[in-house]
């Protein structure tokens, strides 16, 4: 008997899409047109520079038009592929194509303690708690700093952000810092981890989330941070925000394209520093105000899914954004929105997502609102495998064994193969009489429990001693040179 | 030299083939086989109990655990006087009248098994007079009912008013369960006891038998 058959294994996971390849590519050719006659606004010479040298027409100093030509160039060397590495070099997220990964996001201004109840300014305990959890929740991939902390200099806050993601968590870090300077002494630190700026180039364990003004505009230090990763090949995110209605007009279409027209930009002042430099774009699009509120909604249904699209269009991997809420409190609204965002991106394939856990449009973080987020991804870990359809899978041999009358709660087969099924863990299945029997809590307050007890029992792997004294020389270094 | 805390383990990790060994060492070594019962296989269901209504372990694990218990009370029994064969306590059990369902009713009596009652299963469509007959037959100490749909949970009733006919209501224990059951039905109808799941049943019914 021959076992030949074809299509054994084929591709059988969720998958959705928004943008046709046609709409991919019209939007792709108007990104280039803005670029091309619209053209972006500069604040670094050196960029202006390397873009003038390639080709690209710079008028009234620093109005810069770039030939679609150089950025058709330009993807000829950006990899599709983006490798971080945990604090010991494990080579542990290889984002791109449609792999995912979640983290959390960074700089909350407030907290909504679940100590107390309250919502409050955010201090650096806050971060290192955050840290800690993030170290222990099996789906929290990487992490960014969560919380703002209010209770160090604000000048240099963004090295203590630094220092506490590399003290609490081994995991990979995107870090945020104000000005270029933090961005240096970030990858300074990273590097005195890593092992050095070789070590770290190879396996990197940090990457850089670099905000832009708006698609055509492209502030100074965001085209530093540009300019000095791509030098040094360590990866980085590059985000215009863009906002309909704001600064670019309301339609989606037309804010993606402005954004993307900047990202583009970006991808090629960075190929033209250094070939092969990482490069990370938007997997959001369409940002807006709210026109009720002014608030800018970060579980906006209409940016989701599409950004994503073109994304893979392009071939460059994303930083998306999911597991975010406008809610004030970890409430049903906090645990919807969560799930839905997660969810679409999850589906979609974008790389980093990141804002796990956010509230109040990223003004608020909430510990249990990530712990529950945490759940929410186990769930989509579960619901994103494929079927496994085969001769073992389908045990017809046992099912005749067993045969109409039988039963197979207590079959070998069963005790091999129950675990191989989704459980959960903070949401409650149990009998009502049952769920009572434990105190007959909500999920808000059992995510509380969970939160306290990670806490309490999870001891991050600490950084080597002489390790962490080096790291935090840097921000004494930086304290001492205001 | 094996103890008696081997054959409590044995029986948590379900292990058929050690429990059997334990059991013939304890026994060559003059341990009472009522003592092998009580403080080795049943103590070792009574933490399989808890952890189940813990939700630490699954039901196929505790059905490997009671298995292999039922496995070790064979060896034991021929050991065993009568009275201790029979101090563990007879059950009847089955779905009512016009309910078909017995995926519930199936796991309450391997839960029983192992916790070491004789169960009788009188499978499902059980008429209040099948009941009455066989608690008579079986001199039983418990009658455990299961419905799934509110149509048949009237026959519940029905059946306590059979055996309260038949004069023998006062002679056994009736547990009743099923997800439309609730405690308050359980009493409207003269039951003494409602498990709102399989391991609470088995709960409730070892209580019966040690009062």
């Amino acid at each position: 008997m021959t076992t030949i058959c074809s299509n054994q294994q084929a591709l059988n996971s969720p998958l959705a899409k928004k943008l046709s390849e046609d709409q991919c590519r019209k939007l792709y050719w108007a990104c280039l047109e803005i670029l091309e006659r619209t053209g972006v606004q500069l604040f670094e010479q050196e960029a202006i520079d390397l873009l003038k040298k390639a080709g690209a027409h710079v008028s009234d100093g620093n109005r810069v038009r770039i030939p679609a030509g150089l950025v058709e160039k330009a993807f000829a060397t950006a990899p599709k592929k983006i490798t971080l590495c945990d604090r010991n070099g494990k080579r542990v997220i290889q984002a791109g194509g449609h792999r995912s990964y979640f983290g959390t996001g960074s700089d909350c201004l407030n907290i909504l303690d679940h100590r107390t109840g309250q919502r409050r300014q955010a201090v650096l305990k806050d971060i290192e708690e955050g840290m800690k959890l993030c170290d222990a929740l099996e789906h929290i991939d990487f992490v960014m700093s969560m919380f703002l902390p209010s209770d160090v200099p604000q000048e240099t806050l963004d090295r203590y952000e630094m220092e506490a993601m590399l003290n609490y968590t081994t995991k990979p870090i995107i870090y945020v810092t104000t000005e270029f300077s933090g961005c240096m002494d970030a990858v300074k630190m990273a590097e005195i981890v890593a092992g050095g700026p070789e070590a770290l180039a190879q396996n990197p364990i940090a990457a850089c989330y670099i905000n832009v003004t708006t698609g055509l505009r492209h502030n100074k230090e965001a085209l530093q941070k540009l300019l000095y990763l791509s030098e040094k090949g360590l990866p980085f995110t590059y985000i215009p925000s863009a906002q309909g209605g704001v600064t670019a007009p309301i339609t989606i279409a037309s804010t993606m394209a402005i954004n993307n027209a900047g990202v583009l930009a970006g991808l090629v002042i960075s190929q033209l520093k250094r070939e092969g430099a990482p490069f990370i774009m938007p997997g959001w699009g369409g940002n807006m105000l709210d026109m009720r509120t002014t608030i800018q909604p970060y579980s906006d249904p209409e940016k989701r899914g599409q950004a994503i699209d073109f994304a893979h269009f392009l071939g460059i991997p994303t930083f998306a954004l999911a597991g975010c809420s406008e809610s004030k409190l970890v409430d049903e609204q906090a645990a919807a929105e969560a799930a839905l965002t997660l969810f679409t991106d999850a589906i979609f394939g974008g790389n980093f997502v990141h804002d796990v856990g956010y509230l109040e449009s990223g003004l608020c973080g909430s510990l249990p609102q990530l712990a529950i987020c945490n759940e929410i991804l186990s769930w989509l870990d579960a619901f994103m495998k494929g079927i496994e359809i085969s001769d073992e899978t389908l045990c017809l041999d046992l099912i005749d064994e067993i045969g109409p009358e039988g039963q197979y709660l207590d079959c070998q087969h069963t005790l091999d193969h129950f675990r191989d099924r989704w459980y959960p863990n903070l949401f409650d299945r149990s009998s009502y009489d049952g769920w009572q029997a434990k105190g007959g809590k909500s999920l808000g307050e059992r995510a509380v429990e969970d939160v306290d007890r990670i806490l309490e029992e999870h001891k991050p792997e600490p950084l080597p001693k002489d390790i962490a004294k080096a790291v935090h020389k840097v921000t004494e270094d930086a304290e001492s040179n205001l | 030299m094996a103890n008696l805390q081997d054959l409590t383990e044995a029986v948590i990790k379900g292990d058929e083939d050690k429990i059997k060994l334990t059991i013939l060492e304890l026994l060559n070594a003059g341990t009472p086989a009522k003592e092998i019962m009580d403080d080795g296989l049943i103590a070792g269901m009574n933490i399989v109990g808890e952890k189940m209504e813990t939700e630490e372990m699954f039901i196929p694990e505790v059905l490997m655990s009671a298995k292999a218990m039922s496995a070790g009370v064979e060896i034991l029994k021929p050991q065993l006087t009568d009275e201790e064969n029979a101090a563990s306590g007879i059950m009847i059990l089955g779905t009512v009248q016009g309910d078909l369902h017995d995926i519930g009713k199936n796991l309450v009596r391997m839960l029983m098994e192992g916790a070491g009652f004789s169960v009788i299963d009188l499978g499902t469509d059980v008429s209040p007079a099948a009941f009455v007959d066989a608690i008579k037959e079986h001199n039983a100490d418990i009658v455990a009912m299961s419905a799934l749909l509110t149509t048949t949970m009237p026959k519940m009733r029905e059946t306590m008013e059979a055996m309260e006919n038949a004069g023998i209501r006062d002679q056994v224990k009736v547990l009743v369960g099923g997800a439309p059951v609730t405690e308050k039905y359980a009493n409207e109808i003269g039951a003494d006891g409602y498990g709102y799941d399989a391991g609470s049943a088995v709960r409730i019914a070892k209580e019966y038998m040690t009062n």
